[in-house]
């Protein structure tokens, strides 16, 4: 299902929490939304998840727009929809299988038929035979994935994933989100990904929109944006993620004016040889690496360009006709 | 000494007789009351659907209930228990101000334990498209049970108290035994054994209310 928004704003007073934005959200994709905290990612939600209406602008579900129902109309589009969370919010009254039973019991669905999708879902991620476990006693992967079934029960069109995995560990983290690109393949969903972590939207995503001060700086499908970021924010995002991830080795702590990225086939050419050989360009190299986004490789190289001024820009120019992509820190 | 027995048991029955009933009626009234204060109470404090207006109302109401001397409710509900049950005097007719006087006190307790609810989860049951009700069903009461549970037990530990005092105004039980027999007829042992069965009483409440709460989180 397509998710269309339409020059969206929310105020709390003063704050203008989310400020005119406006996205399309392809059918069958992971979309992530990214953001600092306080950029204004969790009213963005709750806006397009019809929690809470804008002050202004719409929001459509393929053609269909959802901002403005009322009651029985409204309760019935959420059925519609699946949503996980940063703290789980499953309930401790319930066991995993009651949690995932919730949202067919609240349906009036048959409790054979509750009790047989239930079963299927546990095995669907991967919890067969833990039905019976309180809340309390599964590991914090477990409750997401009790979360993630509980979501899924309605089969729904669209599944929001809200900091779903900012409570997690790293390697938990990925599970979760490799749990959740197979469903949503499986299931033909579309999946609104809300995240302060690159990781995510790196591991996970097809397409992103980055959030700041409650408005859209940058948009567009992950490998482009990682490749070529136009943002202050993006590049922060960024950098912060090629110091954190382990397959860019840093050599040098000193240094890097230049940041230069090579997308797809051409991680593979000798590109800098024979920009140095052109123009004679001497490189020293401060670190590097290949990060791999969303399935397309992207190397990543910080870098001082010597040994003159003259011979910089030469090969700066030279290195972007090659289709490099260079940043220069100022 | 039978006799004595015979007395102490049969002002222990309708001491039971009042606390249970008086219970059971304050909690019809209460546990509504307090599922309202908490539904009309201010999006921030987690209310589901908030009517300012209804909700100070009713909590101006249950703050006078509750700071009205119980000794001067029981005066001033007389006629109610004479409209409702015909008499204003004797066990059942102490049930009446009982009732109302604990029923804002359940009201509070249920409030503050639906407060006490993490909003997350609320909000999890709302995105799904559970209705109010089934919020309150379905969610709310069951989240809350431990403390709801504590909560009844407090009430019925209070009643007992209450129900005491009651009984030096008519109502008979445990209490109206120890002033007429123990204090007025100057028999110390009546006394002591007024005393000892409400103590009795109220440790037994106690622990059988803890066991249940710590069973229903143990549960979890």
């Amino acid at each position: 299902m397509e998710i269309k928004l339409k020059h969206l704003r929310r105020n709390y007073g003063a704050l203008h929490a989310v400020d005119d934005v406006s996205l399309n959200i392809p059918s069958n994709t992971v979309f992530g939304i990214i953001g600092r905290s306080g950029a204004g990612k969790s009213t963005l939600v709750r806006l397009i998840s019809m929690l809470e209406r804008p002050d202004e602008g719409e929001v459509y579900y393929d053609d269909r727009r959802v901002d403005n129902l009322e009651k029985d109309e409204l309760i019935k589009a959420r059925r519609r929809i699946g949503m996980i969370f940063q703290n789980f919010n499953l309930f401790a009254s319930r066991n995993a299988a009651e949690n995932i039973a919730y949202p067919m019991e609240i349906c009036g669905m048959d409790k054979k038929v509750i009790k047989k999708r239930t079963d299927e879902l546990l095995e669907l991620v991967g919890l067969e035979g833990r039905g019976n476990a309180p809340i309390s006693t599964l590991s914090g992967g477990q409750k997401q994935r009790v979360a993630i079934a509980r979501a899924l029960a309605v089969n729904p069109d669209i599944l929001f994933c809200d900091e779903a995995t900012s409570a997690l560990d790293p390697q938990t983290t990925r599970s979760i989100l490799s749990l959740i690109k197979e469903i949503q393949k499986k299931m033909n969903l579309t999946v609104v990904m809300i995240t302060h972590q690159m990781e995510v939207v790196r591991d996970s995503c097809d397409y992103v929109a980055v959030l700041d001060s409650g408005r859209i700086v940058e948009e567009g499908k992950v490998a482009d944006v990682f490749a070529n970021p136009s943002s202050p924010t993006t590049k922060d995002f960024l950098s912060n993620l090629a110091s954190a991830h382990d397959s860019v080795v840093r050599w040098s702590k000193d240094g890097g004016r230049y940041t230069l990225r090579f997308r797809g086939s051409k991680t593979d050419a000798p590109i800098l040889s024979t920009v140095s050989n052109e123009t004679g360009a001497i490189f020293n190299i401060r670190a590097a690496g290949i990060q791999n986004v969303n399935g397309e490789e992207l190397g990543v190289m910080v870098c001082d360009i010597g040994p003159d001024k003259e011979t910089e820009e030469r090969a700066v120019s030279s290195l972007m006709a090659m289709g490099i992509i260079v940043e220069e820190e100022k | 000494m039978s006799r004595m027995f015979d007395i102490v048991f049969s002002s222990t029955i309708e001491t039971l007789e009042m606390v249970l009933f008086s219970t059971v009626f304050s909690v019809i009234i209460g546990l509504p009351l307090g599922i309202i204060l908490q539904i009309t109470d201010t999006e921030e404090h987690g209310g589901l659907r908030p009517i300012p207006v209804v909700n100070s109302i009713l909590s101006r109401l249950v703050n006078i209930l509750r700071s009205f001397p119980f000794i001067i409710l029981i005066i001033l509900l007389m006629p109610l228990s004479r409209i409702i049950l015909g008499t204003a005097i004797g066990t059942e007719a102490t049930i009446v101000p009982l009732s109302i006087a604990a029923a804002p006190f359940v009201a509070r307790i249920v409030e503050s334990a639906l407060k006490e609810i993490d909003p997350g989860v609320i909000q999890a049951a709302r995105a799904m498209g559970s209705t109010d009700f089934q919020i309150i069903r379905k969610v709310m009461i069951p989240e809350a049970m431990p403390s709801l549970v504590s909560g009844v037990t407090l009430t019925i530990i209070n009643l007992i108290g209450y129900s005491a005092m009651a009984g030096a105004l008519g109502g008979g039980g445990l209490g109206d035994l120890a002033i007429r027999y123990g204090y007025q007829r100057f028999n110390p042992s009546y006394m002591v054994a007024a005393v000892v069965v409400i103590l009795v009483m109220v440790e037994l409440i106690q622990v059988i209310g803890n066991r249940i709460s710590n069973h229903l989180i143990a549960k979890r």
